[in-house]
């Protein structure tokens, strides 16, 4: 009897996610499916899927070309997240300390970008890099450099473009948990002993850790996705992830292998998110 | 006890154009617990944080040991504070947070920093709990691992700031006593802030009452309660009638007044002076729970008529009418003549009970 009570009352609390549920198994899970299926089939010289059962994809991605890909990305999404949390997380602090309009002006200015297509975007940096581009005008006018400098094309170019595009994100979500930040803890810091800098490392950066995770996080995934930044940017120089599985499924006609590096590249984002859960969720242990 | 552990000289802060405390001059004395006592907005809490250099002060100094610390920031003050919402270290437990300020400091040794944390947390009661975190406490446990973390510090002050705020009467009231006792046992300055009269009366050896930014009265509780040196304080402290009264002459010790068709003798104030004069109108303030009712007339007493009687557990609460002025008289036993409703009755008090004062405009916010 109370046995059954409890089983009622369960399906009755979760009854509201069962549509999401759905809808996220249907339109995600399946897919996922699909793709998991093909990773483990083949093709034939048309690039025609083969129903064939083989592991000889996964075997492939430890070639060493493919683990350099691997690599490639691994570095830019990583670098990326750097690069976004060393510029977004001053610019989420000060946001955070804002009052009244000015807070909400700096917020709709960080969100602003996000209402222009991200392919202009992208357009855009490459007037800005470009050879004979404004930068480069602005280095040889002023007399910095003698030469115009090669910026398109190159690793660096691509790792601007991939943090400027995901910048958002990251102080989004610093945002939130610096704000979120009780002040008189600070103050309590200051009150013990403790300066501006022991405050900033013993309180504020480790109660923001699972803001700093999140934002890690968010801009992390995307980046190793974002293939057709470093497409116009990059030249195609480096192959990262994204490009590779771009160029299999089309031009390279090998879906198969595309699938299977589509799985270990969702492993691998899922390993990403359990140590995110991970992070955040540790409340234990002090810097000091 | 005499000497001054800290001088506060002229302070003055302004929060833009609000002027939150004007020219604050007083001293604190090494050893005292002395509460800091006004209605919500009236700078105690201001004061309290450019004591523990929180805040900035616009003019006026600060001497703690005869040095001027106004420039000193926080954490170069020895001073420290027990925030209202005890401000204690999500991330870190119980040891931590208390270790969090000789670490940073520096200022023990491994094994010393061990013994001190088991000795405050001695002090505290609160042995046993080293690698709780905060999230696991109650209210008034976390209440003393704030004090725990600020007295290991060795401060030459401890800052209270509402401290009690949060907990629940009863653990409040429990509180006050160990609060009192801890002082005394940890021999350290105690600076409380507080808009609650029973704790400032209770815990503290003195009491400074604030309003709008200034000090009114510095005493002892029973100074403050029985000779309040004006009319805000009078109103503040305990449960008074006050009723304005004119003045027919002033005597040596005594004014005589008159209210209503009443005419009888009153002392004054040693705080507010007794400087009346006939026609002179005033104030008569007399505390409730001191005044007793007879059904016989008697020399100095007030003649009025019981409105109603109300029973609030152990107090009886009569409202009687002088002449058009509200006396409200808390008995707390069956009073004597065992009046009723409508009945005329003759108001008398301990002389303690009562007292003159000056007319001054009263305070915005308290009625009479």
């Amino acid at each position: 009897m109370k046995n059954r009570g409890i089983t009622t009352s369960k399906i009755k609390n979760n009854a509201p996610a069962i549509p999401v549920l759905v809808w996220v198994g249907f339109f995600a899970g399946v897919p996922l499916v699909f793709v998991l299926v093909i990773s483990f089939l083949t093709r034939d010289s048309l690039g025609i899927i083969v129903l064939e059962f083989s592991t000889e994809n996964y075997r492939r991605i430890f070639e060493p070309v493919y683990l350099k890909i691997f690599f490639n990305s691994f570095l830019l999404a990583g670098l990326t997240g750097v690069v976004t949390l060393v510029i977004g997380y001053p610019v989420a602090y000060i946001t955070s300390k804002l009052k009244g309009r000015q807070r909400t002006l700096t917020i709709g200015l960080i969100m602003l970008p996000f209402w222009i297509s991200s392919l202009l975007r992208t357009y855009g940096w490459r007037i800005l890099l470009d050879y004979k581009g404004i930068i480069n005008n602005i280095l040889t006018g002023l007399g910095i450099t003698n030469e115009p400098v090669t910026m398109l094309g190159t690793f660096a170019a691509s790792l601007v473009g991939t943090a400027y595009m995901l910048i958002p994100f990251m102080i989004i979500a610093v945002f939130n948990s610096v704000d979120k930040l009780d002040r008189s803890l600070l103050e309590a810091s200051y009150d013990l002993g403790a300066g501006k800098l022991k405050t900033f490392r013993n309180i504020t950066l480790r109660l923001t850790l699972p803001g700093i995770a999140g934002g890690f996080t968010l801009v992390f995934i995307p980046a190793l996705g974002l293939f057709f930044i470093s497409d116009i940017l990059g030249g195609g120089q480096t192959v990262y992830l994204g490009n590779k599985i771009n160029e299999l499924i089309g031009r390279g006609r090998n879906k198969p292998l595309a699938a299977a590096m589509s799985i270990a590249m969702v492993l691998f984002i899922t390993l990403v998110i359990y140590i995110y859960t991970k992070v955040s969720k540790e409340e234990v242990g002090g810097l000091l | 006890m005499d000497r001054n552990l800290l001088e506060i000289d002229g302070v003055t802060k302004y929060y833009g154009d609000n002027h939150v405390l004007k020219n604050v001059s007083f001293d604190i004395r090494d050893g005292e617990f002395l509460t800091l006592l006004g209605p919500s907005g009236c700078g105690k809490t201001t004061l309290l944080r450019c004591i523990a250099g929180l805040e900035k002060i616009d003019s006026g100094d600060i001497l703690l040991k005869n040095e001027s610390i106004k420039a000193l920031p926080a954490n170069k003050r020895n001073v420290n504070t027990v925030f209202q919402n005890y401000a204690l270290f999500p991330h870190l437990n119980v040891r931590d947070n208390i270790a969090y300020g000789p670490r940073v400091k520096k200022s023990m040794s491994r094994s010393e920093l061990e013994a001190k944390i088991g000795e405050v947390l001695e002090l505290v009661k609160m042995k046993g709990y080293e690698s709780r975190m905060p999230q696991e406490l109650s209210g008034g446990e976390k209440q003393r691992i704030a004090i725990a973390r600020a007295l290991i510090n060795k401060p030459d002050t401890l800052l209270l700031d509402e401290p009690l705020g949060a907990l629940d009467l009863k653990l409040r009231k429990y509180m006050q006593k160990e609060l009192a006792h801890l002082q005394r046992e940890a021999k350290t300055t105690f600076v409380y802030v507080t808009h609650d009269q029973e704790e400032a009366l209770n815990m503290s050896d003195r009491i400074a009452v604030m309003d709008k930014g200034t000090i009114l009265q510095i005493g002892s509780p029973s100074e403050i309660y029985n000779e309040p040196a004006d009319l805000f304080v009078a109103s503040f402290i305990g449960d008074r009638n006050i009723s304005q009264v004119t003045v027919v002459e002033k005597n040596d010790d005594h004014v005589t007044i008159r209210l209503g068709s009443n005419v009888i003798n009153v002392r004054c104030s040693n705080k507010a002076g007794c400087d009346f004069k006939s026609g002179d109108k005033a104030y008569l303030a007399v505390h409730m729970d001191k005044m007793r009712i007879a059904c016989e007339q008697a020399l100095d007493t007030l003649k009025g008529k019981v409105g109603s009687i109300h029973y609030a557990g152990s107090q009886i609460r009569i409202e009687i009418d002088v002449d058009g002025s509200d006396f409200t008289v808390i008995e707390y036993q069956k009073n004597e003549c065992l009046c009723g409703e409508g009945d005329t009755v003759w108001l008398s008090w301990e002389e303690k009970g009562g007292v003159l004062l000056p007319l001054l405009p009263l305070p915005g916010g308290l009625s009479v």
